[in-house]
């Protein structure tokens, strides 16, 4: 469902140009988990804003259930990102003044729907993650874990094929970590492709599929059959 | 989005930031109270003059002596002629037009005035019996003159409040004979003080038939003579009426100028609409100060607001809609200040009509829509550019900050 083909992204800083990722060629399949891993500015994580399509590509295509998604205008990105990919961040990004349930109701505000569904369907989301009676606090009345699980609420409310974890686990003791990795990898059941961004090597070793990106460019793509989760 | 729900995102992020949302809402509220408060202060002036004016009555012309030209010499002036007096035989003949319901010749000096021993200089008012219904004044006592032909001087003065209270003191002054000049005058009446009447103060003056008034003064030449019309509606045909009349008198010169109080009305309409206009162009630079202020925030909002601008844009939020969404904050705000500023304005309009009775200070109802509409749009306007930052920002750049 996912295809890279040929992935070039180059900056201009000052009077140099860096290349973050140096043609890249990937395919993901549909409900595939994966790792990426690498070491600080190896470009894992312009992949990743690639893939989230926060970010266009110098050269190359990238085909997402069959569209070239390249090609389309901001506006149609802006609908791709909100139907069908959701994203988790290592700082939560919760918005500070929204409830729980306010900011998981976020994506279905922006894309119109109407609030009765809106609040029916946070509400089972919520119970889902086990945070139904905190569904009224504020981000600074819940703890690291808690506003990571309700982060992860709001990343798949609209139902994504997609969804992108920024170092999901970066930010939070081991305990809460190992929580929310238990929810992500449950949302693989149900269908969804997780790509993981870690640094964290016990993590990356739950995938199912590894890679490991230096220099702008993939290393290392191993596939693990029937590995011990 | 729905726009119900950009708005009712829009304002809880200004009730989220509220020290912010206060000082848009003080400076915008500040504007808009000074476009109402500085229109219903030169609105009130207008008015304050208007109903000067009305107290004249309001089917009233006044005729002067004298052509007064605005643009160039009249050929009398060129032929060395001086105009012609007016006359109480003119003031007759005005009062036969059928257009023309009464007529007061009047002549004005001064003299001085006695009583037993006590004495001052007073203005003295030749009239006739219909004077008083023309101007619309009020007896405190006694009555007004009596109805007489015009050349009949009567020995009889009416006199203001203050004349009389200097004069008399604490004694009963009808009855009274007083001199003026060098003949006696029995007082049968005091004027009701109606206050300021175009630079006529009621309680300071005497009034005396027109004739004894000329014999005074020695002068056949009346100050001018006031005619009242019908109707309003005849107020055209009896200014036509008069000079038609004054020209058959005059040898054929149209040797006076008629006053209608609705000339002398306009004129001092389109002096105050301008005035009113002036202010109002000076309080809406604070209207443009409150945008520019407003402009100032905002763009601190989106620096601030970054994280969750390149969050709404990662959950799918194009940058039309967070164009749409700092717009709406911009708007809300802009009403809810405007309106207060209305509200703020009006109280102070109240406050000062509390303490200047006779000042009619009311803001016209073209300052407030326009208070409104110009705070409305600069508010919207001045936000435009940091909204369009906020839409333009990259959401990799402003997410990867904590």
């Amino acid at each position: 469902m996912i295809r890279l083909q040929g992935i070039h992204r180059e900056f201009q800083v000052g009077d140099q140009i860096v290349h973050a990722l140096n043609g890249v060629d990937v395919e993901i399949d549909t409900g595939e988990y994966i790792a990426v891993t690498g070491p600080s500015g190896s470009g894992k994580s312009t992949l990743l804003n690639l893939l989230g399509l926060l970010d266009r590509p110098s050269a190359g295509t990238y085909t997402l259930d069959g569209t070239d998604v390249t090609s389309l205008t901001d506006e149609q990105q802006a609908d791709t990102r909100n139907k069908k990919i959701g994203f988790v961040f290592q700082f939560f990004h919760l918005v500070p003044r929204l409830t729980a349930a306010e900011n998981v109701e976020l994506p279905m505000t922006l894309a119109g729907f109407p609030p009765d569904e809106r609040k029916e369907r946070v509400a089972a989301s919520l119970a889902d993650i086990g945070l139904a009676e905190r569904a009224h606090h504020r981000p600074d009345q819940l703890s690291g874990g808690q506003r990571q699980r309700v982060a992860i609420a709001r990343a798949t409310i609209m139902r994504p094929s997609l969804l992108l974890a920024d170092e999901p686990t970066g930010n939070l003791d081991s305990r809460s970590g190992a929580e929310v990795i238990r929810i992500l990898e449950a949302l693989i059941e149900l269908g969804i492709t997780l790509v993981v961004v870690t640094h964290d090597e016990k993590i990356a070793s739950r995938a199912q599929r590894r890679i490991r990106i230096v220099d702008g460019g993939i290393e290392t793509d191993v596939r693990v059959q029937d590995n011990a989760r | 989005m729905r726009v119900s729900d950009i708005f009712q995102f829009a304002l809880a992020s200004l009730a989220g930031y509220r020290t912010r949302t206060i000082l848009m809402l003080l400076a915008m509220s500040i504007g808009v109270a000074a476009v109402v408060i500085l229109t219903s202060l030169g609105e009130g002036a207008r008015r304050y003059v208007a109903n000067q004016f009305s107290s004249l009555g309001t089917h009233l012309l006044i005729v002067l002596p004298g052509r007064s030209e605005t643009a160039g010499a009249s050929p009398s002036t060129l032929m060395g002629e001086t105009p012609r007096d007016l006359t109480l035989g003119d003031a007759e003949a005005l009062s036969r037009s059928r257009h023309v319901r009464r007529v007061a010749p009047i002549s004005v000096g001064m003299s001085a005035v006695s009583w037993s021993s006590r004495e001052r200089d007073v203005i003295i008012l030749g009239a006739n019996a219909d004077f008083i219904d023309i101007r619309r004044w009020k007896m405190a006592r006694g009555r007004f003159l009596p109805r007489s032909n015009l050349d009949e001087a009567a020995p009889v003065a009416v006199i203001g409040e203050k004349v009389r209270k200097e004069l008399f003191g604490a004694q009963n002054a009808l009855g009274q004979w007083l001199r003026i000049g060098d003949y006696r005058f029995r007082v049968i009446g005091i004027l009701g003080s109606s206050g300021q009447s175009i630079g006529v103060d009621t309680e300071e003056l005497i009034i005396i038939p027109v004739a004894s008034a000329q014999t005074i003064f020695n002068n056949p030449s009346l100050f001018r003579i006031l005619v009242e019309a019908k109707s309003r509606a005849a107020m055209p045909l009896a200014e036509a009426a008069v000079l038609d009349t004054i020209r058959q008198r005059h040898q054929g010169e149209e040797d006076v100028t008629v006053i209608t109080q609705n000339a002398v009305l306009a004129t001092f309409d389109r002096i105050f609409v301008a005035l009113t206009l002036t202010v109002a162009g000076i309080a809406a630079i604070s209207l443009a100060v409150a945008g520019i202020l407003i402009m100032n925030v905002m763009l601190v909002a989106v620096t601030q607001r970054r994280a969750e601008i390149g969050l709404l844009k990662a959950l799918g939020a194009p940058g039309r809609e967070i164009l749409e969404l700092f717009l709406a904050e911009a708007l809300s705000l802009s009403v809810v200040g405007a309106v207060a500023g209305l509200l703020l304005g009006q109280l102070g309009s109240l406050v000062i009509r509390q303490m200047f009775p006779e000042f009619p200070a009311f803001a016209p109802w073209w300052a407030s829509v326009a208070g409104i509409t110009v705070a409305v749009v600069t508010g919207t306007l001045f936000s435009l550019l940091p909204a369009r930052r906020a839409a333009r920002l990259d959401p990799i750049d402003a997410l990867s900050r904590r």
